[in-house]
């Protein structure tokens, strides 16, 4: 044979079995593994503890809100976890929490793509729950034994239960309590923890490509952020390795809605499809695939906003309904909770862009109607209102108002 | 070529244009619901409501007596007018609409287990108003219960406490009371039928959310759920929280009461679905009628036929038990597991069969906790 058809035979050989094999090498399919468990030398790398303590901080809050003894300065102390001075504090009853530097406050409207750059609304946002918080003590506590009427804090009934109004029928603890889901959980998650901004900051796509972890820990940055995120949502799970099994029990924050959410036929792997975008989102860190990453963290952002949203649309309508029926305790406490769900959706993010699905001024428009004070709040509502603003948020989303109000 | 083609088109239209979605309509049947409504309030709930409305004031009677001399034999009618009214109450906490619904008469009247702490807290503080919403545990027959035959350990000590303890008055003023207050709500779920709400409830006859038969219907089968099924058998035998909870039974202090107040309140579930007169044999309209009218079926049979079939099965299971359901709940709790799978079955037929045939939406959410 010719040299020339020789050595061209040979390269054509050497170039096609090369270059089969670069695909191979270079992308390699990323697989998510069965539990959230990833290692490195057999042990664990991951870590959220400061996510962790941030959610029983909020537990401890929101179950000191409806202590009636409790000052409106300790209420504080434990939002800041500092006095009002900024010396140390020991305000919850779990040590380990008063031994702990993390706080609420700090991470609230925190995140580095919607607020990095807007710290006057991050402060008003903040300053927001610490007015909930002293309105409680100022507002509801005096008339714990009055009844709640028109312009008049105080009880009202929900069936068996018995919940604590403002003039205007809110439970301020609701709003405390679900607003906080968006400001911090939800913030953190979609907007801090998943944004490239984190993730990628500094050397971390290289640190991360050759496996170089953090001073004293298991695991490189970029891992830990990811990670980060998952604490917000499971950690508090009875096992944050298999979440899933009890979603919806492990908190009074993000973890229950989406079981919630998830409960509902219409909306029946929303649970499941989130928990796998975060496993195969941080299986694809390990084997370096960034855009897989990012991939996953879309999935996350449409699912968790959606879970937000299904909520706001849920109790908006429960609302109407016990309005229409004459419930009006029912209806307080639905809509108590639909406006700290309506708070929260400035704070989810719409995929591919850096905007949530509602802008602050849009929620802060909702909020206004919901709490017209001409008309003293929920107590002068019309089903009319409330059907608007539900339908307002649903057209914003995949789902029908229809789907979401059951 | 072209008058097929006009003529298939007015057919698309008119095959097409009555399509209203998925959309629940009201029912079309004939059916009397008006016939009904008015059995229901003339034959069933206003009788219900006077005699209980006696029995109340009755009892209110009888404490006073008892308060101005604690004596024996006042104790003892007092006790015996508490049975009678309670016993009672069982034929019309079912009708929770209107006047009560406004009042929240069941739960200001039968709320258990009572909170001793806050009770005892509010009778040696004072000041109690008892139309708080939070004070729905320290009041009631329930409370009464205790107050009569809880606080201490038999009659002899019962009366002791009453006729000589340093705070004895500040009980017999509570006891006054109550008996005072439920009387008072009664009266007025009375009144409101007598003066008008009977015309309003019975005129009311369409098919919304906010119709009589809609509401009632929801109510009946919320009673059903909730403080029959739940309150008297399913929360006490751990149904809902894993163990048992032998102190929540009705009556817990009188200890033989349970049983009797139950089979009660099982006749008066019955009989409403039969309507069947207050006191009486005569069935008139009702929901079994309602159901034969529209022939539902389950399983070959009858749906009314199927659903009176399985309270004889539940209440078969009910002869089981001891009169004490805190006895049973601690001696053998299985029975009581038994006679609550029993009444569950009929959720299904009442809440999902009964009201798709009846074109009702359930009015009331399982309160998820938040």
């Amino acid at each position: 044979m010719n040299n020339k058809l020789k050595f061209l035979i040979l390269s054509m050989s050497i170039f096609m079995i090369a270059c089969g094999d670069n695909d191979e090498d270079i992308n390699p399919e990323v697989e998510a593994p069965a539990t959230y468990i990833f290692e490195r030398n057999g042990a664990s790398t991951i870590s959220f503890s400061g996510q962790t303590t941030r959610i029983q901080m909020g537990q401890e809050l929101i179950d000191a809100l409806m202590d009636f003894n409790i000052s409106e300065e300790a209420l504080l102390e434990m939002y800041a976890n500092e006095t009002a001075s900024g010396a140390d504090a020991n305000p919850f009853s779990d040590e380990a929490l008063n031994e702990s530097t993390k706080s609420i406050r700090s991470k609230v409207a925190t995140s580095t793509d919607f607020f990095s750059a807007n710290t006057v609304e991050a402060a008003t946002i903040k300053e927001a729950f610490a007015s909930w918080i002293a309105a409680q003590v100022s507002e509801v506590f005096p008339n714990q034994n009055e009844l709640a009427v028109a312009g008049t804090a105080g009880q009202i009934a929900d069936g068996t239960s018995t919940r604590y109004v403002s003039a205007q029928g809110l439970e301020y603890n609701q709003a405390v309590n679900k607003g906080l889901i968006g400001a911090l959980m939800l913030d953190q998650t979609l907007n801090n923890y998943l944004s490239t901004a984190v993730l990628d900051a500094g050397d971390n796509r290289a640190l991360n490509d050759a496996a170089t972890v953090e001073d004293d820990h298991n695991y490189t940055s970029m891992e830990h952020k990811w990670d980060e995120a998952y604490g917000y949502v499971y950690g508090t799970s009875a096992d944050p390795t298999n979440p899933n099994a009890t979603i919806g029990n492990d908190d009074s924050f993000l973890n229950k809605y989406i079981g919630r959410v998830a409960a509902d036929t219409d909306f029946a792997g929303i649970a499941a499809e989130i928990w796998n975008a975060f496993k195969l989102g941080r299986a694809a860190i390990v084997a370096g695939d960034y855009d897989l990453r990012d991939e996953q963290a879309t999935i996350i952002r449409e699912q968790l906003s959606t879970v937000i949203a299904v909520r706001a649309v849920y109790y908006l309508q429960q609302g109407k309904n016990g309005i229409a029926n004459g419930d009006m305790g029912g209806a307080f406490h639905d809509l108590s909770e639909g406006l700290g769900f309506v708070f929260s959706l400035q704070f989810t993010r719409q995929s591919n862009t850096v905007s949530p699905y509602l802008s602050k001024a849009e929620v802060d428009g909702f909020i206004d109607e919901l709490l017209d004070e001409s008309s003293n709040g929920f107590w002068g509502l019309s089903t009319e209102t409330l059907e608007n603003i539900s339908t307002e948020i649903a057209d914003k989303f995949d789902f029908t108002l229809a789907q979401a109000a059951e | 070529m072209k008058k097929l083609f006009f003529f298939l088109l007015l057919i698309a239209v008119f095959a097409c244009g009555d399509d209203e979605g998925d959309q629940p309509t009201a029912p079309e049947d004939n059916f009397d619901r008006q016939a009904m409504l008015r059995n229901w309030a003339d034959n069933i709930i206003v009788p219900a409501y006077t005699s209980f409305a006696e029995k109340t004031d009755d009892l209110k009677r009888a404490t006073e007596t008892f308060v101005a001399d604690p004596s024996a034999a006042n104790y003892t009618d007092l006790s015996a007018k508490w049975e009678s009214a309670y016993s009672s109450f069982q034929d019309v906490s079912i009708f929770e609409i209107g006047k009560a619904e406004e009042l929240s008469l069941t739960n200001n009247l039968n709320i258990y287990p009572t909170d001793i702490d806050d009770l005892t807290d509010n009778i040696i503080s004072g000041g109690y108003n008892l139309e708080l919403p939070s004070t729905i545990a320290i009041q009631g027959f329930p409370a009464l219960d205790y107050l009569l035959f809880g606080i201490a350990e038999d009659q002899v000590a019962m009366l002791d406490f009453y006729q000589n303890d340093a705070d004895a008055i500040k009980y017999l003023q509570y006891l006054s009371v109550l008996a005072n207050r439920i009387d008072d709500l009664t009266q007025s779920v009375l009144s409101d039928w007598n003066d008008g709400f009977r015309d309003e409830f019975v005129e009311n006859q369409g098919n919304s959310a906010l119709a009589s038969v809609d509401k009632l219907t929801n109510d009946f089968i919320f009673y059903y759920e909730r403080h029959f099924r739940a309150g008297k058998i399913g929360i006490p035998a751990g149904v809902f929280s894993g163990d048992p909870l032998s102190g929540n039974v009705e009556a817990f202090y009188r200890q033989d009461l349970s049983k009797t107040l139950f089979n009660r309140a099982m006749d008066a579930v019955q009989n409403f679905f039969n309507g069947v007169h207050h006191q009486s044999a005569t069935e008139g309209e009702s929901m079994k009628t309602y159901i034969e009218y529209l022939e539902v079926e389950k399983d070959g049979e009858s749906l009314a036929k199927v659903i009176n079939d399985q309270f004889e099965v539940a209440r078969n299971t009910t002869q089981e038990l001891m009169d004490n359901f805190a006895e049973q709940v601690e001696t053998d709790n299985v029975k009581m597991l038994t006679t609550y799978n029993q009444l569950q079955l009929n959720v299904v037929y009442l809440k999902v069969d009964m009201l798709q045939a009846f074109n009702i939406n359930v009015d009331f959410v399982d309160a998820d906790g938040d």
